[in-house]
């Protein structure tokens, strides 16, 4: 018999010559359907039952879980530490290597010809971050810098040494920005919160511990100063041993030069804007008192 | 009931031999596992030559079709009259129309759509819910009876029921999305493939008369029980007069498609409409992302 290159071939070639599949036929794949083994019934579910042979056991009387006989048990013989006090208020974030970067830029799920934001990695299906669980967002890392070579304007929440090399090295741009959970959850999930009809909230400064960051140039923060972070870029090259390749020459430095206000959650909306999906409209804020709020 | 299935193999293997006798000669093609009830009518029907190269083609598959694979194609009929039933050749795309013939996901798609629905509104009254029996009937020894607590336990006639129906049941569940999916591209590749299939121009019929409908069913044997399928659910007045006074004959709308509708009826009428809603909307699964957030809120691609 000729096998067929197409989908299904054989088993379609087959079917051609059976009866017409309909109600009174179908049934699912033999073993798909093992009947259960009741309690109580037959001569494998009866006599004792699964119960075992009196006792505690068949008589349903035994002690709590972790109980060892009397010994002190393990759970309360092992002192207790800190391991995991406060682990609800450390934030944590989504690592992101420079080699799956690399995997979505060549399978077109991130388009570099944009700035390169946490909403374009999660529609991409690149991060899967959850703002509930602690993520403060996603951190960039060097694993695969070797082969990086895609020139982006990224925007991320936290970014290793060598990750900030590899990119500038490309002729690209980085930056790190904080997001608090609010902000980040309409970040990594737009469409729902727009269609609730709220405007969009001002994004809120980092905390006392996060402040250093993101206003260190070593991690090219959202807040530091633009001539540090130049000054950075040509330590950073010279520690990498890389000739930084110059910006402002390229065709498309308007691109890598677009960042975000440090009130802004999405390029191109301001705080205060409500967005209309239904009927692609942009309302705008035009009370003083809201200008100022959302403006401050 | 083996035995039964297996002598009933060999009467129906004459009927169904016939349809093997254009194909292979040395090797029965018929699983030797196969069950046929004995009571199986196979109705004969001329077998329609298989359109050539120089029959136009009518309308060609929007979508990309892998390289490995070919598109099936179908004759164009149309209701206008009972000879029109050869117009052209439609191509269907094989990632709909020609999938692995899964019948147990066919099987599985149906057991869901008869249960997932299922609310049994089955309830008895246990011990504690029928009247009366708070009071101990009479005391524990002395009396020389059996001992009881109270007259409605399930031993005593009239007493509750110790294990029965309690209460509205739901037997909701939800296959996977994709699942259901590859179920509806299963039937429609399992009508193609057995020549139950047909796709029609658009629905216009020149006349309301129910007979013309039938004539037109029985002269192209079509089967018993039809099932047309148009895009929208704007139906042709002629129709779904036609269609209204018929049990076997029933109009369904393209986003109404289920597989237990097209293994009821034993021909699926398309029309070219309802064929390009059907592909495009199949045929994205194929390719999709994981879900943000549900598909009822817009998202850029969805079809």
């Amino acid at each position: 018999m000729s096998a067929s290159k197409t989908t299904g071939g054989k088993a379609i070639d087959i079917l051609r010559n059976l009866p017409r599949i309909s109600l009174a036929n179908l049934r699912p794949n033999p073993g798909a359907r093992k009947t259960e083994r009741r309690r109580g019934r037959g001569a494998h579910g009866g006599n004792k039952s699964g119960r075992g042979h009196k006792g505690e056991r068949q008589r349903g009387n035994r002690p709590r879980l972790g109980f060892e006989g009397g010994q002190t048990p393990f759970y309360l013989a092992i002192p207790k530490y800190g391991y995991n006090e406060g682990h609800s208020l450390r934030p944590q974030y989504q690592p992101l290597s420079l080699r799956r970067l690399q995997y979505l830029i060549d399978l077109g799920r991130v388009d570099t010809s944009q700035p390169i934001d946490l909403t374009q990695l999660v529609n991409g299906r690149g991060v899967t971050v959850q703002p509930l669980k602690r993520d403060y967002g996603v951190h960039l890392v060097e694993e695969g810098a070797d082969i990086f070579s895609a020139k982006i304007n990224i925007e991320v929440q936290r970014a290793t040494e060598g990750a900030v090399a590899a990119i500038e090295r490309n002729g690209g741009v980085i930056t790190t920005g904080f997001y608090d959970f609010r902000s980040l959850t309409i970040l990594c999930k737009p469409v729902p919160f727009f269609l609730s009809g709220q405007p969009i909230p001002k994004r809120m400064l980092p905390g006392e511990d996060m402040v250093r960051y993101y206003t260190g140039a070593e991690n090219r923060g959202y807040l530091s100063d633009p001539e540090e972070v130049e000054r950075a870029r040509q330590e950073l090259a010279q520690k990498y041993g890389y000739v930084l390749p110059d910006i402002s020459k390229d065709e498309l430095f308007h691109m890598l030069s677009m960042r975000k206000d440090c009130r802004q959650i999405f390029f191109g909306l301001a705080p205060g804007w409500v967005v209309n999906m239904a009927e692609r409209k942009i309302l705008k804020p035009t009370d003083e008192k809201l200008l100022r709020y959302y403006g401050s | 009931m083996m035995n039964m299935f297996r002598s009933g193999l060999n009467v129906c293997c004459l009927a169904l031999g016939k349809r093997l006798s254009s194909t292979f000669a040395g090797e029965s093609a018929l699983p030797s596992n196969l069950l046929i009830p004995p009571n199986l009518v196979e109705v004969q029907r001329r077998l329609r030559p298989l359109p050539t190269d120089s029959v136009p083609v009518l309308h060609k598959c929007e979508a990309e079709i892998a390289r490995h694979l070919r598109p099936r194609q179908a004759w164009l009929e149309s209701l206008r009259s009972r000879g029109e039933d050869q117009l052209g050749v439609v191509e269907l795309h094989p990632d709909v129309f020609a999938v692995h013939p899964r019948i147990d996901i066919l099987h599985a798609v149906e057991v869901w759509q008869r249960n997932f629905k299922r609310i049994s509104h089955a309830k008895v009254k246990s011990r504690a819910e029928v009247s009366g029996g708070g009071k101990k009937p009479w005391a524990q020894k002395g009396s020389g009876r059996a001992r009881h607590g109270s007259i409605r336990s399930p031993l005593w006639r009239g007493g509750g029921i110790s294990h029965g129906p309690r209460g509205p049941t739901s037997y909701y569940y939800m296959l996977p999305m994709k699942v259901r999916v590859m179920g509806l591209k299963v039937a429609l590749t399992s009508k193609l493939a057995q020549d139950y299939l047909h796709v029609v121009d658009n629905l216009e019929m020149p006349t309301p008369d129910p007979e013309f409908l039938l004539d037109i069913v029985r002269h192209r044997q079509w089967g018993e029980s039809v099932l047309f399928v148009d895009a929208n659910e704007a139906f042709p007045e002629n129709l779904l007069q036609a269609a209204a006074g018929l049990k076997m004959v029933n109009v369904l709308p393209a986003i109404g498609l289920n597989v237990h509708s097209m293994l009821k009826h034993e021909s699926l009428v398309l029309t070219l409409d309802a064929v390009k809603f059907l592909e495009k909307k199949l045929l994205w699964h194929d390719s999709r992302f994981t879900p943000l957030y549900p598909f009822r809120l817009p998202y850029s691609d969805f079809p």
